[in-house]
């Protein structure tokens, strides 16, 4: 069973994004798609054809198994319902930045290799958030990998950790990098197709067919990711630490409803929130890198 | 020893002749006059050594006087004077600084060594006065090529040097062995040959045989 | 056969490439760089020994009383000979096919030999005055390389190097003369073992000369200007070398005279060496983002990779003094890891930019575009570099990056606070690193090799000869094979480590498992590799199955109804990064101008001329008054040198009559 606990990512994740959107038309008073739509978008366009720009090169038909394989890799180092998770010796949560880091990289090379200025553009932007992301995100995590001696993310979520001041602020900050990193508003506009405003869409515009659902099922995927990442260091109450089915169930159970809970702030978020102008961007994630940072202080000074 | 004071004084007069001839350098403008001016300076010291020679019945400081006065007094100012022909430069104009000046400067440079020169290291000579002329001719040998712009003009203020050295030298030794004597002033000929091929070569290049051209060379 | 003879043969095979090179045999002047790689291979015998023997006298000359040219070896001169070795095989390799088309071949082989030599002697020196003599040699070779392609540029470019690495030098004769009069010796052997003879405040001045001194050489911030300028002006194999392990000799002489020499230092040497080494990776990489000089951009990466270095070496240092020796230990291998690593991929990027500008002419990223089409292979290795240098799994980059996260995740263990505090901000800058790392590659990869060709002889690129295409293969491989077998890397590095530190260090090796046992954090590049491969071959069964067979149709890029997109219409290398430049402009202290000429105002524009820049700023600021202070005082000098014969007569005159007036 601990072995397949990555599957679970791989194939809800699409589940959560039907739910996000769904959550976020009702409280926007609209009917909306059924939470089950991510689905058929994956299948409709894994059955397309492709049009492919003949400017591109390897890297632009690579990109979406990258893309999509190291988001596997990273879902297989985290322990979604159960910490004794047999593939987290691969990587630690750095580890995990850095494969994230990966996808990130390629995803932003094919968007340039087909030649057009929205690429180019969502390229740039692409970087520029990362650029403000990650460290703060390596900040943020750095205090929980202190506080349980170790930055193997099992032993993390298995640590037991008693909820303390600087893990606000590493939670907080934690929260907005997952904003940043899954291109939602303020920082980026999933819904957009208006180059004024889109990253992660300018990235993907080229893509069509079977690739396009590769990088949008990663993308999903990397979201639930974060979620799920964002509970296991931070407040990994109830993830079973064996593998038994009783406590495979409760700690299921009590999965689904952190997700529940994850879906309704994003889409709390993305009702309530404008999206940001671009240069105003590192006004927020400045804000959430100091609060990183303070927390590590707070912890180091503290002690707790 | 009567005599030897007349003679002393022969020494004196001679000397002084030759410190005049150097001062009379800063006022000469004509190339040809200052070839003659430093002839007139060589066949003095020529003079000077030849009377020295007499009264000590040397027979090497004949020869040489002898050949002082063949190189300095003939060979020397005969190549300087075909050279001024070669380079068609008659004057020496607008030198650093005026005639009255430069001769107001090397009054000072002969006030200087006097003065400094008083007590005087010099003891076992024949006159007091040849060791702070010949000093006195050294400086103004320099004073000539610092005023002057035409190589032909340092090369006759280098000559005047030359012959202010030789007579220190000779006043405080009474002259070297003949063959050093020999080495310095046959040196002496080939210097001025090289500096007036020098000369001539400079005109060639620079289409003027003023020395301050050379500057443009500088990085 | 014992080490000394792999010596001999080494510097036999080098000197007999040096010689050859020189005489007038125009077919086999290719053919000399075959020699150097046999050369390499005798030198990574040699430091194979030295690692794993006892620290050994290689040879001695008594040359005069006070002056002895000693070679000897330990496990840290193995470690920097067989950097070198591996670099320079690779090197060598390529240079047969890339100074095929140079013009002073004859004399490039020469200097490329006694280059290679000088760095080996170097790390060799077993005295003072040796070492003074071979990095003398060392600069002033790279000197006459980095002049060698007789431009106004490089010319500028070397006398900036030379001036830089000269005021180095004054500082290292400094404190080897410092290190001489208390310690009464020249050999760097037993200075170590007499070394607490030197007065604290000494040994505190000791180490802020090394730092000042071989730190201009490795090129850390605000000594890194000469940098920039004259890795991008030699011939591209020469930059490998100079990127890839000159600068590394730097590194070597901090190391063996703060760290070997004066052993245990305070904690503030540690620290300082920190914040240095996080200042240099973060302006370094910043700096390099707004190059569009594909080799200038190379160049200011390796300030950036020599901070991350000393992010490890000072965490090691900072450990020791504060008595965690075993934590310093996994600090000091994460820097050496580094050490090496940045020597393979930082020598395979220069390799790659030097086949490129052999194909296109021109250094200019904006020029480019579209050349993993033509050069397959040379892109493909540049892929490969640029994913090693920002540190992405599998490769080499991150395996060095993550024990350095490691080490200075580590630094709460510490028993002081500043330390504690210190080390996690270490690693927030090594986070915004490497995120600026990958923004930069993004740039420099997808610029120059994606996209549309920007001009001519972009369109027209060929691939590079095949030695070329080899000698950059070896490196490529390389970075996965230091990537996927950390034990290999680790197995070399822990003599090193030992002879530093007393201990083995504790990264640990198990399968192919990297592991901290202090953290309990492991990783294994290979896992994630073999993932990557088995996912990506169910994802393409998985998508058959569900998609069946489908169509490409290929077609232009999305292109707005526009009837063609052209290559001016791409992102370029300054729009990439302008958001960078925006968000840090604190930093960059960006200027533009931009003219409009109107037709008809306002409505009819004729023309618009938009020039933008940023303030190179320690040039501007630091760099620049400095320079026209020293004009300023040698203009007066200049007066007294005019070059006028008749004043420096003047001065003849004026000295003897003052000599006159006051000797008498």
């Amino acid at each position: 069973m601990q072995y397949f606990q990555f599957l679970i990512i791989i194939i809800l994740s699409p589940l959560i994004q039907g739910t996000i959107k769904k959550l976020k038309a009702n409280m926007q008073g609209r009917v909306g798609p059924g939470i089950f739509q991510p689905y058929y978008d994956l299948i409709r366009l894994l059955k397309k054809d492709m049009v492919i720009s003949n400017v591109t090169s390897w890297i632009f038909k690579a990109t979406p198994y990258i893309v999509f394989t190291s988001t596997v890799a990273a879902s297989m180092i985290v322990p979604v319902i159960t910490t004794e998770s047999p593939f987290d010796v691969m990587g630690d949560v750095i580890a995990l930045i850095y494969i994230f880091a990966l996808g990130i990289f390629f995803m932003a090379l094919a968007s340039l290799d087909a030649a057009t200025a929205f690429g180019g553009e969502g390229s740039s932007r692409e970087m520029t958030v990362a650029i403000l992301v990650e460290p703060m995100m390596m900040l943020s995590i750095f205090t929980a990998a202190i506080s349980a001696g170790s930055t193997n993310i099992s032993r993390i979520a298995g640590s037991g950790l008693i909820f303390s001041p600087s893990h606000v602020l590493a939670l907080t900050a934690f929260l907005v990098a997952i904003i940043a990193e899954t291109g939602r508003i303020p920082v980026d506009n999933p819904d957009t197709h208006l180059e004024l405003t889109m990253i992660h869409e300018g990235m993907v515009l080229e893509y069509s067919g079977r690739y396009l659902a590769l990088m949008e099922w990663a993308h999903y995927m990397k979201q639930m990711l974060l979620f799920t990442i964002a509970f296991d260091i931070f407040f990994p109450i109830g993830i079973a630490n064996n593998v038994e089915i009783s406590g495979l169930a409760m700690s299921s159970g009590i999965y689904i409803l952190k997700m529940l809970f994850m879906a309704v702030l994003m889409a709390l978020i993305e009702s309530t929130r404008a999206k940001m102008r671009f240069f105003q961007l590192p006004s927020i994630l400045g804000g959430a890198f100091v609060m990183a940072l303070l927390s590590v202080l707070t912890y180091i000074m503290m002690g707790k | 020893m009567k005599n030897w004071i007349g003679a002393f004084s022969v020494i004196d007069f001679i000397s002084v002749g030759i410190l005049i001839t150097a001062v009379a350098m800063n006022a000469l403008r004509r190339l040809e006059s200052c070839v003659k001016a430093y002839t007139l300076n060589s066949w003095l010291l020529s003079s000077l050594i030849a009377i020295v020679a007499f009264m000590m019945g040397e027979t090497h400081l004949y020869i040489a006087s002898f050949v002082t006065l063949l190189s300095k007094g003939i060979l020397i100012p005969m190549f300087l004077r075909r050279i001024v022909k070669q380079i068609k430069v008659t004057h020496d104009v607008d030198p650093y600084i005026s005639n009255a000046l430069s001769l107001t400067i090397s009054g000072i440079l002969v006030a200087v060594v006097y003065t400094s020169l008083k007590e005087g290291i010099f003891v076992a000579g024949f006159s007091k006065n040849v060791l702070q002329i010949s000093i006195a001719v050294i400086f103004i040998g320099l004073f000539i090529m610092i005023t002057r712009k035409k190589a032909i003009t340092q090369v006759i203020g280098l000559l005047f040097m030359e012959n202010g050295l030789f007579l220190a030298g000779f006043s405080l030794t009474f002259g070297m062995p003949t063959v050093i004597e020999l080495g310095v002033l046959f040196d002496m000929l080939m210097g001025v040959i090289i500096l007036g091929i020098f000369t001539i070569q400079i005109r060639r290049a620079f289409a003027s045989a003023d020395l301050d051209k050379l500057t443009i060379l500088k990085g | 056969m014992d080490p000394e003879s792999y010596l001999y043969i080494g510097i036999l095979f080098f000197l007999l490439g040096a010689v050859i090179s020189l005489l007038p045999l125009p077919k086999v002047k290719n053919y000399t760089y075959i020699l150097s790689s046999t050369g390499a291979l005798s030198f990574a015998l040699l430091s194979l020994h030295l690692l794993f023997a006892t620290p050994r006298n290689l040879f001695s000359a008594q040359i005069s009383s006070l002056f002895n040219l000693a070679f000897s070896g330990d496990a840290i001169s193995g470690f920097f000979v067989l950097t070198i070795s591996i670099l320079t095989f690779a090197v060598s390799i390529y240079s047969i096919g890339y100074i095929r088309d140079l013009k002073n071949k004859g004399l490039m082989g020469f200097l490329f030999n006694i280059f290679i030599l000088s760095m080996y002697a170097v790390v060799l020196s077993g005295n003072i005055i040796t070492f003074l003599i071979s990095w003398e040699t060392m600069s002033i070779v790279s000197y006459f390389l980095v002049t060698f392609d007789r431009e106004g540029k490089s010319a500028k470019a070397g006398l900036i190097y030379a001036v830089m690495t000269h005021i180095g030098t004054a500082f290292i004769i400094i404190l080897f003369f410092l290190l001489y009069r208390y310690t009464g010796s020249m050999n760097f052997s037993d200075m170590k073992n007499l070394s607490s003879q030197i007065p604290e405040n000494l040994r505190n001045l000791v180490f802020v000369f090394s730092i000042i001194g071989f730190g201009t050489k490795a090129g850390i911030i605000p000594l890194h200007t000469w940098l920039p300028k004259a890795h991008p002006a030699a011939p591209s194999n020469i930059s490998a070398l100079m990127s890839g392990v000159m600068i590394k000799t730097g590194i070597y002489g901090f190391i063996r005279i703060s760290m070997d020499v004066l052993g245990q230092g305070p904690e503030w040497w540690g620290i300082a060496v920190i914040v240095i080494g996080a200042a240099s990776s973060i302006l370094g990489v910043m700096y390099a983002l707004m190059e569009h000089d594909l080799k200038r951009l190379l160049a200011y990466h390796s300030v950036e990779n020599i901070g991350i270095i000393l992010l490890g070496l000072g965490a090691s240092m900072m450990f020791k003094s504060n008595g965690l020796y075993t934590l310093s230990a996994i600090a000091l291998i994460a820097g050496f890891y580094h050490t090496i690593n940045h020597a393979v991929f930082k020598g395979l990027l220069f390799l790659g930019a030097g086949s490129v500008m052999h194909a296109t002419h021109t250094k200019n990223m904006e020029d480019m575009g579209g050349l993993l089409k033509s050069m397959p292979y040379t892109g493909l290795f540049f892929l490969i570099g640029s994913i090693s240098i920002c540190a992405l799994p599998p490769f080499n980059g991150f395996v060095s990056e993550w024990l350095t996260y490691q080490s200075l995740l580590l630094g709460f263990k510490s028993p002081s606070i500043t330390s504690k505090i210190i080390s996690p901000l270490g690693g927030a800058a090594l986070a915004l690193t490497g995120a600026l790392a990958a923004a930069c590659f993004v740039k420099a990869f997808g610029i120059s090799f994606l996209g549309m060709p920007r001009n001519k002889h972009a369109e027209n690129a060929k691939e590079s000869s095949l030695s070329m295409i080899i000698g950059m293969g070896i490196l490529a491989f390389s970075c996965l094979l230091f990537g996927i077998f950390p034990g290999m890397v680790l197995t070399v590095l822990q003599p090193v480590s030992f002879m530093l530190t007393g201990l083995y260090g504790t990264p640990y090796q198990q399968g192919s498992l990297l592991g901290i046992s202090e953290t309990f954090s492991t990783i294994s590049p290979m896992a994630i590799l073999i993932t990557l491969i088995v996912m990506s071959f169910a994802t393409i069964i998985f998508i058959s199955s569900i998609g069946g067979k489908r169509k490409i149709v290929y077609g232009d890029s999305w292109d707005c109804g526009i009837p063609a997109l052209t290559p001016r219409m791409q992102y370029t290398a300054t729009a990439f990064t302008k958001p960078i430049r925006m968000i840090f402009k604190r930093i960059y202290l960006p200027r533009r101008e931009l003219k409009v000429s109107y037709l008809v105002k306002p409505f009819f524009v004729k023309s618009i001329e938009y020039k933008g820049e940023i303030t190179p700023f320690f040039d501007r600021y630091i760099y620049e008054p400095v320079i026209v202070f020293i004009h300023r005082i040698a203009e007066r000098v200049k007066l007294l040198q005019s070059g006028s014969l008749h004043l420096y007569l003047a001065y003849i005159l004026i000295t003897l009559i003052l000599l006159l007036i006051f000797g008498t």
